[in-house]
């Protein structure tokens, strides 16, 4: 453990902008939101800034992204297909700890299965991830109840700690140490390990007073989820609040379902891209024909709940696929957020009534 | 089942249209070579496997492979139902198309050895099983008894007629066929493959089936061959589902917990049944 002083912060940052290309949290200048993005101007990064209204998979799973290009001329059978350098070495400072556990989901999903993404993969080879403790948890978060936070455990790079003026800093990583010997950060003593433990602990003894929004003990709905044993009533009755705007896909930081087009391009090339789609999408499962299998909203909505929580689609992820940081509640114009959801199967394990 | 040998997972080879062959209406069969010769002789499949097809500038489609694994022509039979597949009806020989794959689990063949084998399909619900019927004809003598229901609107629906001619001169192969409604000139059965399968003499013990078809075909003939006593685990179908990366990742194949494009297409009616949706 080192200690970065609120001085030598900038220093960090300039350091990994020589080697990559930095984003982190900064206020968008016309609405104010926090948003994680990339910082063309270093000094707008802020790292006491409030959990981003977007998660960071976009640095890696971009919203629509060319995959591949290629040139095919009929008259001569000439296909040319171009194949795509999607490496850049890219740093995310700044990274909650709910976001940094929803890019290691995104990891296990795309590159542990059967088979390997290539195209996330060139995103995910050259990342330097620089993890921020919530030393206060913010009114949408329950982290706490997924095992996801308020602290990073794993993945990163570096991982900061805010002590109220300086950072205490852990290396994770082989790259990690070489920038704080680079920067001759001074080391921690003992004491300081206990610090940073005194802080994790205040800050999760204080999700009580200030995470107000949400609850999610999912334990619960996990099991009812896995074995099916929910009754069609109560997708029903979330079906029936569902805009079908697919938000809550968007701005979850595991949600990973894409669609693939080929968009014909004026210069006579194709453009192969892939772009995020969601399942609560009328057409995700339609197939040429017309016969679609899922129909009805609630036999959608289910879906999603079930790729969140249940224990098959954990497997993929080795945890839940929700890492409690509220978004999806925060966004959805039908108060069907993944709290609310939890609460529904809770109340009717429990048989208390609804509203 | 074996797990396959390296596919194409991400960049389509190109591929070169060899030969086309009307079907039936709105479905041609369309040969193809590799342009590479060394993905050309790489290139090896296993019966009841997929691949995912770019039509040039206009996109990709998931589609099963008709073909055996040994000695028979790469093809993929088409029915013109979509725009891309649509465009594909519109290319000649000559044409190039583009290549993934191939991908998922394919029919258990080493597994079955030994046993009886029926295939009942309906429709174009031949096309995913005529690979498995061509391989298991290859190896006549591993098998015991192999019979085919097959059945369709009319006799001008029936797929594959010359394969079927073909499969008909090889011994001991039974063959069943079955139009929905009377024709002048057909001698064969007439009703729905479903009341085909139930009059019919059909092993039970020893016996593994392969069904294809319609949903409604499909469910019931499953309905039969259990009344027959034939087991849940020994009936194998081949599901179909919008796909669009073939590699268990864009998730819009998800039926229940599995994914068909890597767990499937192939499952075993106990596995259909516990999928949590409807197929």
């Amino acid at each position: 453990m080192y200690w970065l002083t609120k001085e030598q912060l900038p220093l960090l940052v300039q350091k990994l902008a020589e080697e990559y290309k930095i984003f982190g949290p900064r206020h968008d200048r016309v609405s104010g939101e926090v948003i994680f993005d990339h910082l063309p101007d270093l000094s707008e990064l802020d790292l006491q800034a409030a959990i981003p209204y977007n998660p960071p998979k976009f640095i890696l799973f971009p919203h629509y992204e060319e995959i591949l290009k290629y040139r095919y001329q009929p008259e001569t059978k000439k296909v040319r297909i171009e194949q795509l350098n999607l490496l850049e070495p890219k740093a995310l400072i700044g990274l909650r700890s709910c976001d940094l556990t929803g890019l290691l989901c995104l990891d296990r999903f795309f590159l542990d299965q059967e088979y390997v993404d290539e195209f996330y993969l060139a995103h995910r080879k050259k990342l330097f991830i620089v993890s921020n403790t919530c030393i206060r948890p913010f009114p949408q978060c329950f982290c706490v109840c997924t095992d996801s936070g308020p602290a990073a455990r794993e993945g990163f790079d570096l991982d900061l700690t805010f002590t109220g003026r300086d950072y205490l800093v852990e290396a994770g990583s082989k790259k990690g140490q070489a920038l704080v010997e680079e920067l001759n950060l001074v080391e921690a003593d003992s004491e300081s390990l206990n610090l940073k433990k005194q802080i994790i602990d205040d800050s999760v003894s204080s999700f009580d007073r200030f995470a107000l929004e949400n609850k999610a003990w999912i334990s619960r709905a996990t099991n009812r989820l896995t074995t099916g044993f929910i009754k069609p009533e109560v997708w029903e009755y979330i079906g029936n609040q569902c805009f079908e705007c697919g938000a809550c896909s968007f701005v979850c930081p595991t949600c990973s379902c894409f669609n693939i087009e080929d968009a014909n391009l004026a210069s006579g090339e194709t453009s192969r891209l892939r772009t995020w789609d969601s399942c609560s999408f009328e057409g995700y499962t339609k197939m040429a024909g017309d016969h679609n299998p899922r129909k009805p909203v609630e036999d959608r909505r289910n879906k999603r709940f079930f790729c969140k929580l249940s224990y098959s689609q954990s497997k993929k992820y080795l945890r839940p696929g929700c890492v409690g940081c509220g978004r999806c509640a925060r966004v959805c114009p039908g108060d069907i957020g993944l709290p609310n959801v939890v609460t529904y199967i809770r109340r009717e394990i429990t048989g208390e009534s609804g509203e | 089942m074996v797990k396959n040998l390296v596919p194409i997972v991400s960049i389509p080879e190109v591929a070169t249209i060899v030969d086309i062959r009307d079907e039936i209406e709105e479905v041609k069969s369309f040969y193809f070579t590799l342009d590479r010769p060394e993905i050309e002789e790489a290139f090896k499949i296993r019966s009841g496997q997929f691949i995912m097809c770019t039509v040039f500038r206009a996109g990709e489609f998931a589609v099963s492979l008709p073909f055996s694994p040994e000695n028979d022509r790469k093809h993929i039979s088409v029915r013109k139902v979509g725009k891309v597949t649509a465009a594909l009806h519109q290319l000649e020989p000559g044409d190039k198309i583009g290549v993934r794959g191939p991908f998922g689990n394919g029919f258990p063949f080493e597994e079955i050895k030994g046993s009886n084998i029926i295939y009942v399909a309906g429709g174009i619900g031949l096309i995913p099983l005529r690979s498995s019927i061509v391989h298991v004809l290859q190896h006549r003598q591993d098998f015991g008894r192999v019979i085919l229901v097959y059945g369709a609107k009319s006799s001008k629906e029936l797929m594959y007629k010359e394969s079927i001619r073909e499969w008909q001169a090889t011994e001991n192969f039974e063959t069943h066929f079955t139009i929905d409604r009377p024709e002048p000139g057909w001698s064969g059965e007439v009703g729905f493959v479903n009341h085909l399968t139930a009059k019919l003499d059909l092993p039970v013990s020893n016996t593994v089936a392969f069904v294809c078809g319609p949903p409604v075909m499909f469910n019931a003939v499953i309905k039969e061959l259990k009344l027959k006593g034939i087991k849940e685990q020994n009936i194998y179908s081949t599901l179909e589902r919008h796909m669009k990366c073939g590699i268990g990742k864009c998730q819009h194949c998800a039926i229940g917990r599995t994914l068909v494009c890597v767990d499937g297409p192939v499952y075993t009616y106990k596995q259909i049944r516990t999928l949590g949706e409807q197929i």
